[in-house]
């Protein structure tokens, strides 16, 4: 897939493990390799078989089972689904086995899962998935996932699975700081601006239901599946911490849920609201 | 919690199988009691770290139900659940008298055990006189190397070299994994050191071999070493444990096991550890 532009949807929370229906921020990302309800459907895609191909990494649920399976209801319908467990390479249950690297990279859509981002980065670097993932970003093979599945891709990322929250090296393609679930605890809201005023990079909160969607390191556009969705972006200013609401397109409101393209995307990122919120 | 204080080297302990124990002998208790046993205390406090499974249930409930109504605290310890716990990492290994490690990908347990910190904790538990056991890639771990089947084909794999030498599993049960340890051994890729069938331990006493026991009549381990690019074998003496007919009683069920493991092979869906 030559001269495609690099992108991640790095998802607050959502997709097919918790929204019930629907699971409109898998439709969007799909749309996005140009199949789906909000695909413009006449790419390379379409002219192969019609159907994208998406592989799911369950790495950070300790390749849970269940994970897998909902996955696969989820998307192969609609696509060529394939998943890769790096748990149980040796036991032919019908994960890819081989060539992970040429695998991956034939790919139009790489699914990360949720979990636990600091054992996944892990045991990611172990198999060497860490630079074959940066290969497959830099050829435009489109990367998404909630959670850990969305942390990872930043250059540092809260992890508050265990324990104190602390900062996580991510791979590092986008070279800001993220916070997922930023409407299920309030102490996470506090961590994060406690760790951005120190010197934690500046970077973005993404509440459940909200994807954040990158174009290179640029954010083009932010999209929820809910009417109320928030994003935000949190950065120092002085000794405090300022946090600016995104705009959000809601994928749920009547012109998209009516199955028409959102509205072309603006190249640069989106246009952030007056309303500001400093924080100590 | 009592903390444990460093022990001299002689009684720190490590049994390393080349399998069997709960998630693969469910019917021959023979190699666990063996690890209870090794314990300094009546009802130890021991912690099961299924980490190379990726945490599945099955092996946690295998543990629960080996353990659960024997003389001892079991616990088990999920890298991929610690949401569910709020002791530090650090407290919940050096509270234990002794470290269970499961089968599965040594690759990532290994890899699993660095991002969290855990691979320093068990060994300070060890110095700490923890008793360390472990099948497969729970077994290999903490030698200098073993061979993994974590990417698909059997090949060399460096461990946390907590003990010299090197140790491959499972010598009878899958039998691809052999050559490719006297392979390695031979070219210098991997040091000397033990092939165990399936239902052999290796109890090391400081960083010593001690002993060598089995669940299983005539499941056996050598000592491989190279010299000079050839491969010197020695049989190592194995003590069967436990009494004839619970042996025997075991030994038919292993042969069920074996039966299905042998349909499930055929089928194409190997269950290998390691």
């Amino acid at each position: 897939m030559p001269n495609r532009a690099p992108q991640i949807v790095a998802l607050g929370g959502g997709g097919f493990s918790m929204e019930k229906d629907g699971s409109l921020l898998d439709d969007y990302v799909l749309s996005l390799t140009g199949a789906g309800p909000f695909g413009d459907a006449s790419e390379a895609v379409l002219a192969r078989s019609g159907r994208p191909r998406v592989c799911f990494l369950p790495t950070a649920s300790g390749d849970a089972d269940h994970y897998v399976v909902r996955f696969y209801r989820r998307f192969s319908p609609a696509c060529d689904a394939s998943h890769v467990s790096l748990f149980r390479r040796d036991q032919g249950t019908g994960g890819v086995e081989d060539d992970l690297a040429s695998h991956l990279l034939a790919q139009d859509l790489i699914y990360v899962g949720g979990g636990n981002v600091v054992s996944m980065l892990g045991a990611w670097r172990a198999h060497g998935l860490d630079a074959i993932l940066r290969r497959a970003w830099r050829r435009g093979i489109v990367l998404c996932g909630p959670s850990a599945g969305s942390l990872c891709w930043f250059e540092q990322a809260l992890s508050a699975f265990h324990g104190a929250p602390r900062v996580v090296r991510g791979l590092g393609l986008l070279p800001y700081s993220n916070c997922v679930h930023y409407d299920e605890e309030p102490a996470r809201r506090i961590e994060y601006h406690r760790f951005v005023a120190d010197r934690m990079r500046p970077g973005f909160a993404v509440e459940n239901g909200v994807a954040l969607h990158f174009r290179g390191t640029g954010l083009e556009r932010v999209v929820s599946a809910r009417a109320d969705g928030r994003a935000f972006l949190v950065e120092p200013v002085g000794e405090h911490v300022r946090e600016t609401p995104l705009e959000v397109t809601d994928l749920g409101a009547p012109s998209t849920a009516g199955r028409e393209v959102p509205a072309p995307a603006s190249p640069k990122h989106a246009r952030r609201a007056r309303r500001e919120v400093v924080a100590a | 919690m009592s903390e444990r204080q460093i022990v001299e080297v002689g009684e720190r302990l490590i049994f390393a199988m080349g399998g069997g124990g709960f998630t693969m002998e469910p019917a021959n208790p023979l190699l666990d009691d063996f690890v209870l046993s090794l314990a300094d205390v009546r009802e130890p406090r021991m912690l099961f770290l299924p980490t190379a499974s990726g945490d599945t249930t099955t092996q946690i409930n295998a543990f629960r139900a080996r353990f659960s109504e024997r003389a001892c605290v079991p616990e088990h310890l999920s890298l991929f659940h610690l949401r569910d716990s709020s002791r530090s990492l650090e407290d919940t290994v050096l509270a234990h008298d002794i470290v269970y490690v499961g089968g599965g990908s040594m690759r990532n347990l290994l890899a699993l055990w660095r991002a969290h910190g855990l691979d320093r904790l068990l060994v300070q538990a060890w110095e700490r006189g923890t008793v360390l056991a472990g099948l497969s890639a729970g077994a290999m771990c903490w030698l200098q190397g073993g061979i993994t089947r974590s990417s698909g084909p059997p090949e060399p794999i460096a461990g946390l070299s907590i003990l010299e030498g090197s140790l491959t599993v499972h010598a009878d049960g899958e039998p691809e994994r052999l050559p490719a340890w006297l392979a390695s051994v031979r070219d210098g890729t991997l040091p000397g050191g033990w092939a165990l069938d399936d239902g052999v331990g290796l109890l090391f006493r400081g960083e010593r071999p001690d002993r060598a026991v089995s669940s299983r009549p005539g499941a056996g381990a050598q000592r491989v070493d190279a010299i000079e690019g050839e491969l010197m074998r020695k049989r190592v003496d194995v003590e069967l444990l436990g009494d004839g007919p619970r042996a025997a009683l075991g030994g038919f069920d292993e042969a069920v096991e074996e039966l299905r493991r042998m349909h499930r092979m055929r089928r194409g869906s190997t269950r290998g550890r390691g």
